[in-house]
């Protein structure tokens, strides 16, 4: 079992793009880490330069104590699970499982065993037999799993390995990933684009952008404490709403006006932008219509451009002072396209932005 | 949008199929009618029906003390075979080679075997023979075996089938599950490539079997010869003694090989041996 740990690594292709300019990351042993970003952000790159399938432009990286750089990847213990499956198509499921064994010459008992094991915990054993072209895409993408599990890696590395799978199976192998990370106890690195898997599935998540990382931290953290507009806009669905407010000295503390609101925050950190406009972000669940939440000034009358309802809750598409926003209220509360509603902010969850340098406040 | 094909042009396509598929196997018949016949019923004309010189003939081919059949069949088996081999093999791992891996000198490399391809083997034999001569190979089957290591047409091939249906993700997943190169060649590529290999290993063996060119120049003992030589040499045997029904013979003997090797072989041409690897 071995942590991996980046050191000032850059990536530079060939054709002179750099796609990972400086980077620094520690994921700790036995950790699910979950590396999000837009396509094109170098996530997969970083996955790659941990399997040893692209090489480090300048830097160092380690798995465990030892330092990779020049490691085949062969030799670096590690598996991994390709977005595409990868599997040998000329290979039955079993004998795809224990190509890396043979390999390694692990005895024929040892070999069964292992087989048997991941094939009972993925379900795959009346397959065995079967070449990958008899079977399902979700039934691929668990072969790929077990020829990763067989092998008792260092680290597993999995690259959007469930986008290729309809909603319902991704939610099923979601929470098979999780619980085989939560078996095996084996570091995990994840690559994904699709939020919900980064927030579902991950102890940290490393949010990435242009191949910097944004922010490394516990789902909960970044939801809660998204360092900077790009991660506060990436996390969560819907979308933050992101308003420009003007920050005015007020009668404990500092008000922020948009429309006719003006909400009263409590921080000190605004004197230095008194007079000036912030980027102020509140996530549609803190939007509320109860009346509890409503204030002097902590009220906007919003028009409601269209409405979903989802059942429990409804997702209200507004238009507020020239500005369009997403409302998430109980059902009950709701109301529908082109009627107004009223709707105040929860205080204690809006999060505030530097305008120029996107950064939280 | 549905229109079924006109009865018309049904039959007319049926028609000129036949005929198509006359022109190409009524030579076949010919040849394997007049291999039993005499030379005499031969020099008669046109038979639809076998004759009954069968035995004959074929004792005739086999037992001609000036004429190693026999041997002209074994030396024919060993260089066709050997470079039907050797061609696919090495074709597919420099194939490979340039597909797989990214290195400084990939395009010219590309473009030199290219350029192989269009030189035809007459302009280089002479300078291939004074080679082959220095280096004590002459009237050796070497010769003929050993170039066909390096067969651009059957890269090229190579190199189209693998753009196809060689996913790089296969090799990367090979190298990850702990394959050195060369295992991830012998042990994942070659297999995806069977089809390919299989339709190359027929066209260099066939194209070996019926090389006249260069064996004549290469071969002078009579034990060493290889059969077209033989077949030529039979043809153009003196007047007197010439025996068509022998000719027939010879020449049905020597496409046999060819038919059991075309056989073998097929069963492996199949499409989709790759299908489901990766996702598309």
């Amino acid at each position: 079992m071995a942590g991996i740990t980046f050191k000032n690594v850059v990536k530079t292709y060939d054709n002179g793009v750099t796609v990972v300019p400086d980077l620094n990351l520690e994921i700790k042993d036995k950790e699910f880490v979950v590396l999000v970003g837009p396509s094109g952000c170098g996530k997969s790159t970083t996955l790659r330069m941990i399997a040893g399938l692209e090489s480090i432009t300048s830097g160092e990286l380690y798995i465990g104590d030892k330092l990779m750089n020049a490691v085949a990847p062969k030799n670096r213990n590690i598996a991994m699970v390709f977005q595409n499956y990868a599997l040998y198509p000329h290979l039955t499921v079993y004998k795809n499982m224990t190509f890396a064994l043979e390999l390694a010459k692990v005895p024929k008992d040892e070999m069964n065993r292992r087989v048997q094991w991941a094939a009972e915990i993925l379900g795959l054993e009346p397959y065995l037999d079967r070449k990958p072209k008899a079977l399902s895409g979700g039934q691929r993408q668990r072969v790929a799993l077990g020829r990763a599990m067989v092998r008792e890696p260092e680290v597993f590395l999995l690259d959007e390995p469930l986008s290729n799978l309809d909603a319902k199976l991704r939610t099923e192998m979601r929470s098979q990933i999780t619980k085989l990370h939560k078996k095996l106890g084996t570091t995990f690195v994840y690559v994904t684009h699709d939020q919900t898997e980064a927030m579902t599935m991950g102890d940290r998540i490393c949010v990435m952008k242009d191949g910097v990382i944004q922010q490394f931290d516990t789902p909960q953290n970044l939801y809660d404490h998204p360092c900077n507009l790009f991660v506060a806009g990436f996390i969560g669905s819907p979308q933050m709403n992101f308003i420009d407010a003007q920050v005015k000295k007020a009668d404990g503390g500092y008000a922020l006006c948009f429309g006719d609101v003006e909400i009263v925050v409590n921080k000190p950190e605004l004197a230095a932008y008194e007079g000036k406009t912030v980027v102020c972000g509140i996530r549609p669940e803190d939007f509320h219509a109860e009346q509890q939440f409503f204030g002097s000034g902590n009220v906007m009358n919003a028009y409601i451009d269209l409405d979903e309802m989802m059942g429990s809750e409804s997702y209200l598409y507004l238009e507020y002072a020239g500005q369009k926003l997403i409302a998430r209220v109980p059902a009950r509360y709701a109301k529908k396209a082109e009627e107004n509603i009223e709707l105040a902010a929860d205080v204690e969850k809006i999060h505030l932005f530097d305008k120029e340098t996107e950064l939280a406040i | 949008m549905d229109k079924k094909p006109s009865h018309a042009r049904t039959v007319i396509a049926y028609i000129v199929l036949i005929i198509l598929t006359f022109l190409c196997l009524f030579f076949f018949y010919i040849l394997l009618i007049n291999c039993t016949r005499s030379h005499a019923q031969i020099q008669h004309g046109f038979s639809a029906l076998p004759g009954s010189s069968f035995a004959k003939n074929f004792n005739n081919v086999i037992h001609d003390a000036k004429l190693p059949v026999l041997s002209g069949i074994k030396n024919s088996l060993i260089v066709s075979t050997f470079c039907a081999i050797l061609a696919t093999y090495f074709s597919a791992l420099t194939a490979y080679g340039l597909y797989a891996y990214n290195f400084k000198l990939k395009k010219p490399a590309f473009i030199f075997i290219m350029l192989i391809l269009v030189m035809p083997t007459q302009v280089s034999a002479m300078g291939f023979i004074n080679v082959i001569t220095k280096m004590g190979m002459l009237n050796t089957l070497y010769p003929l075996i050993l170039p066909s290591i390096a067969a651009p047409a059957v890269f090229y091939f190579m190199y189209s089938y693998m753009q196809s249906s060689l996913p790089l993700e296969l090799v990367e997943a090979a190298r990850v599950d702990g394959s050195n190169e060369f295992m991830t060649f012998n042990r994942v590529v070659l297999p995806i490539m069977k089809p390919a290999l299989a339709v190359q290993a027929i066209f260099a063996f066939v194209q070996n079997w019926n090389n006249y060119f260069l064996p004549a120049l290469i071969l002078q003992d009579n034990s060493k010869r290889t059969l077209p030589i033989l077949i030529a040499m039979l043809r153009s045997a003196d007047f007197l003694k010439f025996d068509m029904g022998k000719v027939y013979m010879l020449i049905t003997l020597a496409i046999v090989p060819i038919i059991i090797v075309y056989i073998a072989l097929s069963k492996y041409i199949v499409a989709g041996v790759a299908l489901g690897g990766v996702k598309e």
